[in-house]
C-alpha cells in the first residue's frame, strides 16, 4: 500500500507544532528556574527560602501547559505518521527519535504529574486524608522542566532536519512481529536514559557546588531532621544571616534540589530503563537469530549496546561500592550514556553494518 | 520508653548491600598461600569487577571501528592491502578478529571467575539470611529515618497480634517478642527477593556463557545455493560452505532433506525496494517421512530436528543450452549467475568440457530488467526479471578443466584463451558460433541460498537470557526494608488508660516509595487499634 501524502503532511506540521510548544515551555521553565523559586520542600530535607513570586510561579504554570500541549501535538503526529504509512511508525531514525523523545517527555510529565495524580486518586478512592504520619511529600520536578525540553527540542530539530526520512513501506528484514517488542523496549530505554543523563548532569553540578557549602547544609539539614522536638526547628539569628549568605551565591545552584535528591532520582530511572534495555537486547538476539541465522554476530550496533549495557551495569555495581558511589558512579551513567549516542548517531550513519536502516543518505 | 538490650541500627546501614562480604581480618597461612589468598581477594572485589567491566567495554570498542573477518573479511582484505605493514602487525595481535582474541576472551574469563568468586559467599550469606528472623527492635525507634507515634485504645498484645496479622497478610516476615515491662515488639522484614534476584541474576550470566561455549563447541553453520527445482540433502558434501566446530562429528547433522518448488520475490514497482521473498519448500525431515510443506521467508526460517534453514540470498538462474556442430547437446542446466548490485546485474560462466576441437566458455552478464546505464552501455534498471537479457562471450581454448585444480564455478580466467564473439540474448534465442555450435538462452529461473544452522547452546543461553531479566527485576525492583512496632502499656498517670505505640521503618536498599508504604501501614494499624491520634510530624523517609 502505497503511503497516504496528505496524513504523512499533517503528521509534519503537528511535529513543528510540538518543537514549537516544546522550545517555548523551555523558555518558560528556565525563567521560572532563573528567578529561584522552589516549591518549598513541605518539611523538607534541605532548608528553601522561598524568593520569588506568584508570577513567576504563573510562568512555571504557563510552561507546564504547554509542554501538556507539545505532549499531544507529539503523539498525534506520531499516530498519524503511523496511519499514513499503514505500519509502525519507527522504522527509520526520524521516525526512532520522534518516539525516544516522546518517551522522554511522557516520563518528565508522569514524574511530574505523581503528586497530582496521587491527590486525585486518594480522592477518587475515598481513602481517610492522611494526617498524622507526616512522612514527606514529594517534591516537584518543574525544576527539571528546561532541562529536559532542551535535548527534546534539540533531537527533534535534528529528527526533522538532517534525519527527516520520507514516509515508505518498512525494508522486508524489519517486517516482523519483533519490531513490535525489540525496538519499543529499546526506545523506552533510550527516552529514560536521556532524562536520567539530564538528572545526572544536575546532580554533577549540584554536588559540586555542595562541596563548597558542607557546613551551612549540615546545619540546617540536621536541624530540620529531629522535627520530634520542634522547638528545635526554629532558625536561630546565626542561621538565618548564614541562609541570606548562601541566597547571595551560587543563584541557580541554589534553586535545584539537593544533590542526594538528585542522585536517588537519577537512580530510580536508571533502575527502571535499565532492565528494559537489557531485554531490548535480547529481544534483538531472539529476532535477529531468526533474521539473520545467529542471535549474536558483534555487530557494531550490537557492539555498541553491549558496551552501553556494560556502562550501566558499571554504574549499578560503583553505586553499590564504597568509594565509588556519588561523583563517579554518575560519571560512569554519563560515560553509558556518551556510549548509548554513538550506538545511536554513529552507528547508524557512519559505520555500516546490520542495522542500516536510517532511511538518510 | 522501655528498656531494650538490642543495640540501636545505625542510618549508614541503610546504604549497605544486605549480603556483601564482610572483609575478611587475619589471613591464614604463609608465603605463597597468602599472596595466592590475597590476589584472590583482590580478584573477587566489586573494584576489579568494575575495572574488568570497563576494559570489556574499551576491548569491545576497536571490533566495531576496525573490520573485522566474521563480519566483512573483503574489507579486512582492503585493509591489508592498504596498509602493507601496519596490516600484518595489527592482525598478529588479532585486531581483525577481536571478539575471537585472546586478549578479549582473558578479560570475559576473569570478570567471570570474579563473578563466580564473589557469587559463591554471597549465596552462603543469603540462605543464611533467608532462614534468620527479623533483628529486634532498636531502642529508639522515633530516631529511625521513618517514624511516628500514636495512643491506641487497644492493650500492647491486641496491637502487637493486629500489627503481626497485617503484615503476614502483606507477606512480611515478622515476629512478636515480649519486652520487660510489659511491653511487646513486632519486627518485621521484607524484600529478600531483591538479593535473590540479584544472585540469580549473576548465576544466569553463568549460564548463558555455557550456552555460548556449548554451541561454540558442537554446533555447525553451512551454506548452500539452490535452484528453483533442485533439491538439498543434508550432509557434509552437499554444502557449498561447511563450518563444522571444534568437537563436531558428522553424526550430529540430522538427515533432513528439501526440494524448493518455487521462488518468488516481490518488489515496490517505483522504486525497486523489495517487499518480499518466499522459497516454497517440500521437506522431509528423514529420507523415508513424508514431505511437508513450508515457506521460508525472512524472519520466517524453517527449523527441522534442531536445525534452521534460513532464506540468506537469492539471485537469478539462467537456463543455458549448448550443441555442437552435429546438432548433440553438451550443456543444459541452469546455470547460477551472482548479483552484483541491487537491481540484480548479475555474472556468471559457462564451461563446456567436450565441443569437439578443444573447450568452450562462455562469461555473461544478466540483467533482469534491461537499461541504458548512466555510464553508458547497459544495466538492469530493476530486480524483477521483467525485460531479461543476456550478454554473452565466448572463449575457446583449453579451459584447464582436467587439471585436477579445483576451480571456482564463477569465474573463467580468459588470458589463454581466444575470444570467438560476443552477443547479447533474450529468453528463447539462439546464437550460432562460427565454428558451428549453438548456445540458446532458454530462460530464467531463481536460485536461493540457505543456510543451515545448529547450535545445540541456544535453549540454554535463552534460558540465562530470561532469567537476567527475570533477576534483574528482582533486585533492582524489589526493596529490603524493615519494620519495628512497639506498643508499651499506659503509664500509671495516664486517666485514659492507652498504649503508646511507636512505629518506625528502615529501608536498606533505596528508599524509593517507601515513605507512602510506611504511612499506608501506620494508617491501617492506627484504624484497627481505635487509634488517638497524635499527629507529629516525622521526617527524613525522603523521596522525590
Amino acid at each position: 500500500m502505497s503511503p497516504d501524502l496528505h496524513l504523512a503532511h499533517i503528521s509534519d506540521v503537528l511535529l513543528t507544532w510540538a518543537v514549537f510548544a516544546y522550545a517555548f515551555a523551555m523558555f518558560g521553565y528556565a525563567a521560572e528556574f532563573a528567578a529561584g523559586r522552589r516549591v518549598a520542600a513541605r518539611g523538607g530535607g534541605t532548608a528553601v527560602v522561598e524568593r520569588g513570586s506568584r508570577r513567576t510561579d504563573n510562568v512555571g504554570r504557563a510552561a507546564v501547559v504547554l509542554s501538556v500541549a507539545g505532549w499531544c501535538f507529539h503523539l498525534s503526529s506520531v499516530l498519524t505518521r503511523g496511519f499514513a504509512v499503514h505500519r509502525v511508525p519507527w522504522g527509520n531514525m526520524y521516525e526512532f527519535s520522534c518516539m525516544v523523545t516522546l518517551v522522554a517527555v511522557s516520563i518528565f510529565l508522569l514524574l511530574l504529574g505523581q503528586q497530582p495524580i496521587r491527590r486525585v486518586a486518594a480522592i477518587a478512592t475515598r481513602r481517610p486524608a492522611r494526617h498524622h504520619m507526616g512522612w514527606k511529600a514529594r517534591e516537584s520536578v518543574r525544576y527539571l522542566g528546561a532541562f529536559v525540553m532542551a535535548p527534546v527540542v534539540l533531537y527533534l530539530g535534528l529528527a526533522g532536519t538532517v534525519l527527516y526520512a520520507a514516509p515508505g513501506p518498512l525494508v522486508p528484514a524489519l517486517n516482523s512481529y519483533w519490531i513490535k517488542i525489540h525496538v519499543v523496549a529499546a526506545i523506552t530505554a533510550t527516552g529514560a536514559f536521556m532524562v536520567s543523563g539530564v538528572v545526572t548532569i544536575l546532580y554533577l553540578l549540584k554536588e559540586r557546588y555542595e562541596r563548597g557549602q558542607v557546613p551551612l547544609r549540615l546545619t540546617l539539614t540536621t536541624r530540620l531532621r529531629s522535627p520530634m522536638r520542634p522547638q528545635r526547628v526554629s532558625l536561630g539569628p546565626g542561621t538565618a544571616a548564614a541562609v541570606e549568605m548562601t541566597s547571595a551565591r551560587g543563584g541557580l545552584m541554589r534553586a535545584l534540589p539537593a544533590a542526594a535528591n538528585l542522585d536517588r532520582l537519577a537512580y530510580r530511572i536508571i533502575t527502571f530503563a535499565f532492565p528494559i534495555w537489557t531485554f531490548a537486547i535480547i529481544a534483538g538476539a531472539i529476532w535477529a537469530e531468526q533474521a539473520w541465522s545467529r542471535y549474536w554476530g558483534w555487530d557494531p550496533k550490537e557492539t555498541w549496546s553491549f558496551i552501553t549495557w556494560l556502562g550501566y551495569a558499571a554504574y549499578l555495581h560503583a553505586r553499590a561500592t564504597a568509594g565509588w558511589r556519588g561523583r563517579r558512579a554518575a560519571t560512569l551513567s554519563l560515560i553509558a550514556f556518551g556510549c548509548l549516542m554513538v550506538d545511536y548517531y554513529v552507528v547508524n550513519t557512519v559505520i555500516t553494518g546490520l542495522h542500516s536502516y536510517a532511511g538518510v543518505s | 520508653m522501655t528498656q531494650t538490650t538490642e543495640p540501636v541500627v545505625s542510618a549508614d546501614q541503610t546504604e549497605k548491600l544486605s549480603t556483601a562480604p564482610e572483609p575478611v581480618v587475619g589471613m591464614p597461612g604463609r608465603g605463597p598461600l597468602r599472596i595466592a589468598l590475597r590476589m584472590w581477594r583482590q580478584l573477587t572485589s566489586m573494584r576489579t569487577a568494575l575495572l574488568l567491566l570497563a576494559l570489556l567495554a574499551l576491548a569491545a570498542i576497536p571490533g566495531t571501528v576496525i573490520p573485522q573477518r566474521g563480519l566483512d573479511p573483503v574489507k579486512v582484505d582492503n585493509f591489508l592491502a592498504r596498509h602493507p605493514h601496519l596490516g600484518p602487525l595489527m592482525d598478529h595481535l588479532s585486531l581483525f578478529d577481536v571478539f575471537a582474541a585472546p586478549w578479549f576472551a582473558a578479560i570475559y574469563l576473569l570478570l567471570f571467575i570474579s563473578l563466580v568468586g564473589c557469587l559463591v559467599p554471597r549465596i552462603r550469606l543469603h540462605a543464611a539470611a533467608l532462614r534468620r528472623r527479623p533483628p529486634n527492635a532498636p531502642r529508639h525507634l522515633l530516631r529511625m529515618p521513618a517514624s511516628t507515634q500514636w495512643r491506641a485504645d487497644a492493650p500492647p498484645e491486641e496491637v502487637a497480634g493486629r500489627t503481626r496479622e497485617l503484615l503476614r497478610r502483606a507477606h512480611w516476615r515478622a515476629d512478636v517478642r515480649p519486652e520487660s515491662g510489659g511491653s511487646l515488639t513486632v519486627a518485621a522484614e521484607k524484600g529478600y527477593l531483591r538479593e535473590t534476584g540479584n544472585l540469580v541474576f549473576h548465576i544466569a550470566l553463568v549460564v548463558l556463557l555455557v550456552g555460548i561455549a556449548l554451541s561454540g563447541l558442537y554446533g555447525y553453520k553451512g551454506t548452500v545455493l539452490v535452484t528453483q527445482g533442485g533439491g538439498f540433502a543434508n550432509a557434509r558434501e552437499a554444502y557449498d560452505v561447511f563450518a563444522p566446530s571444534r568437537l563436531f562429528s558428522d553424526s550430529q547433522l540430522s538427515p533432513f532433506s528439501f526440494t524448493m518448488q518455487r521462488f518468488n520475490a516481490s518488489y515496490d514497482s517505483s522504486n525497486g525496494e523489495p517487499l518480499n521473498f518466499n522459497a516454497y519448500l517440500r521437506y522431509k525431515t528423514s529420507p523415508t517421512a513424508a514431505a511437508k510443506p513450508y515457506d521460508i521467508r525472512v524472519n520466517h526460517p524453517l527449523d527441522v530436528d534442531g536445525a534452521k534453514v534460513f532464506l540468506v540470498g537469492h539471485g537469478y538462474s539462467l537456463l543455458i543450452k549448448v550443441t555442437n556442430k552435429a546438432g548433440q547437446t553438451v550443456y543444459d542446466q541452469a546455470t547460477p549467475f551472482l548479483p552484483d548490485d541491487s537491481n540484480f546485474s548479475s555474472h556468471g560462466v559457462v564451461k563446456v568440457p567436450v565441443l569437439g576441437n578443444g573447450q568452450l566458455g562462455l562469461t555473461g552478464f544478466f540483467y533482469p530488467t534491461a537499461g541504458a546505464s548512466p555510464f553508458g552501455g547497459i544495466t538492469s534498471i530493476f530486480p524483477a526479471a521483467q525485460r531479461p537479457v543476456l550478454s554473452l562471450a565466448a572463449w575457446s581454448g583449453n579451459l584447464g578443466l582436467d587439471s585436477g585444480v579445483p576451480q571456482s564455478v564463477y569465474s573463467l580466467p580468459v588470458a589463454n584463451l581466444k575470444n570467438i564473439g560476443v552477443t547479447q540474448l533474450s529468453p528463447g534465442h539462439s546464437w550460432h558460433l562460427k565454428d558451428g555450435a549453438t548456445v540458446t538462452f532458454l530462460g530464467v529461473q531463481q536460485w536461493a541460498t540457505f543456510q543451515v544452522a545448529h547450535e545445540p547452546g541456544k535453549r540454554t543461553v535463552l534460558v540465562g537470557a530470561v532469567l537476567i531479566i527475570a533477576g534483574l527485576l528482582g533486585s533492582l525492583r524489589v526493596r529490603r526494608r524493615r519494620f519495628w512496632l512497639r506498643a508499651v502499656p499506659a503509664a500509671a498517670d495516664d486517666p485514659d488508660r492507652r498504649t503508646v505505640v511507636t512505629a518506625a521503618g528502615l529501608a536498606r536498599s533505596d528508599a524509593e516509595g517507601f515513605a507512602d508504604e510506611l504511612e499506608e501501614l501506620a494508617s491501617q494499624l492506627g484504624r484497627r487499634t481505635a487509634a488517638q491520634r497524635q499527629s507529629r510530624p516525622a521526617s527524613g523517609a525522603e523521596g522525590i
